[in-house]
């Protein structure tokens, strides 16, 4: 095995390296000195980042265990941006006396689960996929309960870990059912026939994933999860486990099961009219901001999932110039409700009464944030969700797109009721002005800068198309 | 019927029949050993299949250890003579109506398929070849899913140490 070789596999690699020094940070570190491990990790995130960035070669490892393109490359790029941005937005949350000594737990799970992300999208075998997907969710689990204290974290934990076991049970019985019609785990000397038993072992297959992005009716496990969480690590699940596992379903659809396209079009039709409906019907009815975002990123999912439909190169492009977008977009959001969740312990939309009176620049991100993420031009959501309308006309659903104008419609009335109730509606008592610290305002910045690049800045659209054209 | 067929059909008999108890059980700490015999039941089908190997890391891991370490938790968080409610009645016809249609389904599409058997001759499962299996890094060697698994462990200690370790503030 020599350099080349291990270059090709540099993500994981950094990971795991970034994992041990943090490790070896902890034993080592006296007690007095560990808050500075935040920066630590920050700065290693950072690394990680641009580590991802340099030019490399591509190629299979192990055996055909292990692959990389530059799309792949790309995919795990937008979620490593998106794990940076969320440890800068934890620092301040990590640095309060109540986590002293807990804080490099919650970077080393973190980077264990960004791991099995990398993993997982890399992987060329059934067990490789399988594996990421467990190395993905288990550590987010513990992160789940981490307020221990708090009962309503505890219950997040344990609904969480329940319901992706009960979705892995579900996911391995479908590759044990493939496996036994086609004999083979590899993905690149996979070939599928359109026989029911390959139906079958489908249908099992994509409910598992389904879990994990939480389609309808696959989310019941969503809004408690999100809402008991800390607000950083639902941030996590939405545009990291949400990603990573739309991103995969993207590659599988399109090589593995490409011969029963047919099947897997009508299994989208219903699943994505479902999750957009229901997912913007229930947002309509939330007053706690971090079920309300719950929601709303059930009912991006449907959204994603008419990029899908279009199975082709244009449709790849749109779905993950849509997540590139719904990054940014959706951690600005959560950022702002994790800041000023942490300074006032406010967190439903009555309290967001009057922000923009007192927390001009905040509220203006949130603004922001939830404008791109309903879709008005000319902030970048707008032409995610116009590529991904685009998409679907092109392969002929109209009935399709015009359900999914229509959700647009409603989503676009929830999203303003937040945007009122901190520009328009009064208050006797508003939070109160305060400073965020620096590693949430850079965080905050980047995401903003994130918003209008990608939606200004034409190439970014184009490179993505033409990486899924050679794809 | 050959001895074998036999032999098969009691062992799966009674895997069916300890699995079904293990999840009806309303006492949990019977759940767990008769999980046991469930675990006992897989072991026994690869000794069958001549994967001796494989029959004993399923004696050792799983029926020894980890239903022990199942049975331990269980004494030190729970009291043993606790039942649990008896479930409502529309619960039980609505779990076991679609529990049935699924495995009906399930039963329909794969009895309906012809299975083709490998050509390929079955390699002998001597502890040499599982050797150089799980640390080969060509096609068919499994180094790196075994290496991903030992950083899914290492996650799921400091998982747990999480969320077992109490606050340390003076409060």
């Amino acid at each position: 095995m020599s350099l080349n070789e291990l270059m090709i596999m540099r993500h994981e690699w950094a990971l795991v390296a970034v994992a041990l020094v943090l490790l070896i940070a902890e034993i080592a570190m006296p007690v007095e000195k560990k808050k500075q491990i935040n920066g630590l990790a920050a700065a290693l995130a950072a690394v990680v980042v641009v580590l991802g960035f340099l030019p490399a070669q591509y190629g299979s490892l192990f055996g055909g265990m292990y692959v990389t393109d530059p799309l792949r490359i790309l995919m795990k790029n937008i979620l490593n941006i998106g794990v940076l941005l969320i440890i800068l937005q934890s620092v301040s949350w990590l640095r309060q006396d109540l986590y002293h000594d807990r804080s490099s737990e919650f970077y080393l799970l973190t980077f264990a689960s960004l791991i099995g992300v990398n993993y997982m999208i890399s992987s060329g075998h059934f067990l490789m996929f399988y594996l990421g997907l467990e190395l993905t969710t288990i550590p987010i689990a513990a992160l789940a309960s981490y307020e221990q204290f708090k009962s309503k974290s505890a219950e997040a934990g344990i609904k969480l870990i329940l319901s992706s076991a009960f979705s892995s049970a579900i996911l391995l019985f479908g590759i044990s059912v493939l496996y036994a019609a086609n004999g083979n785990l590899y993905f690149e000397s996979f070939e599928l026939s359109s026989s029911l038993i390959n139906t079958l072992g489908f249908i099992f297959f994509f409910s598992g994933l389904a879990f994990k992005i939480s389609i309808v009716p696959f989310h019941l496990w969503t809004a408690d999860v999100y809402e008991g969480s800390p607000t950083n690590v639902t941030s996590y699940l939405s545009v990291i486990s949400k990603g990573s596992a739309i991103f995969i379903l993207v590659i599988v659809l399109f090589t593995l099961f490409n011969s029963i396209q047919l099947l897997w079009q009508d299994v989208l039709y219903a699943t994505s009219i479902l999750t957009m409906t229901i997912g913007n019907l229930f947002a309509i009815r939330q007053q706690n901001l971090k079920r309300f975002l719950a929601f709303s990123s059930i009912a991006q999912a449907g959204f994603i999932m008419l990029g899908v439909i279009n199975a082709s190169a244009l449709g790849m492009a749109t779905v993950i110039y849509f997540m590139l977008v719904y990054v940014f977009s959706n951690l600005a959001a959560f950022g702002v409700i994790q800041t000023v969740g942490h300074a006032s312990g406010k967190i439903t939309i009555d309290d967001y009464n009057g922000l923009y009176k007192t927390n001009p620049q905040l509220s203006l991100v949130m603004m922001l944030a939830l404008f791109s993420l309903a879709g008005i031009p000319p902030l970048a959501g707008f032409f995610g969700k116009f590529f991904l309308f685009t998409a679907v006309a092109e392969s002929g659903f109209y009935v399709l797109l015009t359900i999914a104008v229509l959700n647009t419609v409603i989503s676009l009335y929830y999203y303003l009721l937040v945007v009122k109730a901190m520009f328009i509606n009064t208050n006797a008592t508003p939070i109160a002005a305060f400073k965020s610290d620096y590693a949430m305002r850079i965080s905050l910045v980047i995401c903003v800068v994130g918003i209008l690049v990608t939606g200004f800045y034409s190439p970014v659209f184009e490179y993505i198309k033409n990486l899924c054209e050679t794809f | 019927m050959a001895t074998s067929a036999i032999i098969f059909y009691t062992i799966a008999g009674i895997m069916i029949i300890f699995s079904l108890l293990a999840v009806t059980s309303r006492r949990i700490l019977r759940a767990a050993v008769y999980l046991l015999f469930a675990l006992a039941g897989t072991a026994a089908l690869y000794f069958m299949l001549d994967y001796q190997f494989l029959a004993a890391v399923q004696l050792i891991v799983y029926a020894g250890g980890i239903v022990v370490l199942i049975i331990f938790s269980i004494l030190l968080t729970t009291h043993i003579n606790e039942k649990l409610e008896k479930p409502a009645w529309g619960k039980v016809f609505i779990t076991a109506t679609l529990v049935l249609g699924g495995l009906m389904l399930t039963l329909f599409v794969l009895t309906n398929h012809e299975f083709v058997l490998g050509t390929e001759p079955t390699a002998e499962a001597t502890v040499s070849v599982i050797g150089e299996r799980l640390l080969g890094y060509q096609a068919g060697g499994y180094v790196l899913p075994f290496e991903v698994i030992s950083i899914l462990l290492l996650a799921a200690m400091i998982g747990a140490i999480v969320i077992a370790k109490r606050n340390s503030t003076k409060s």
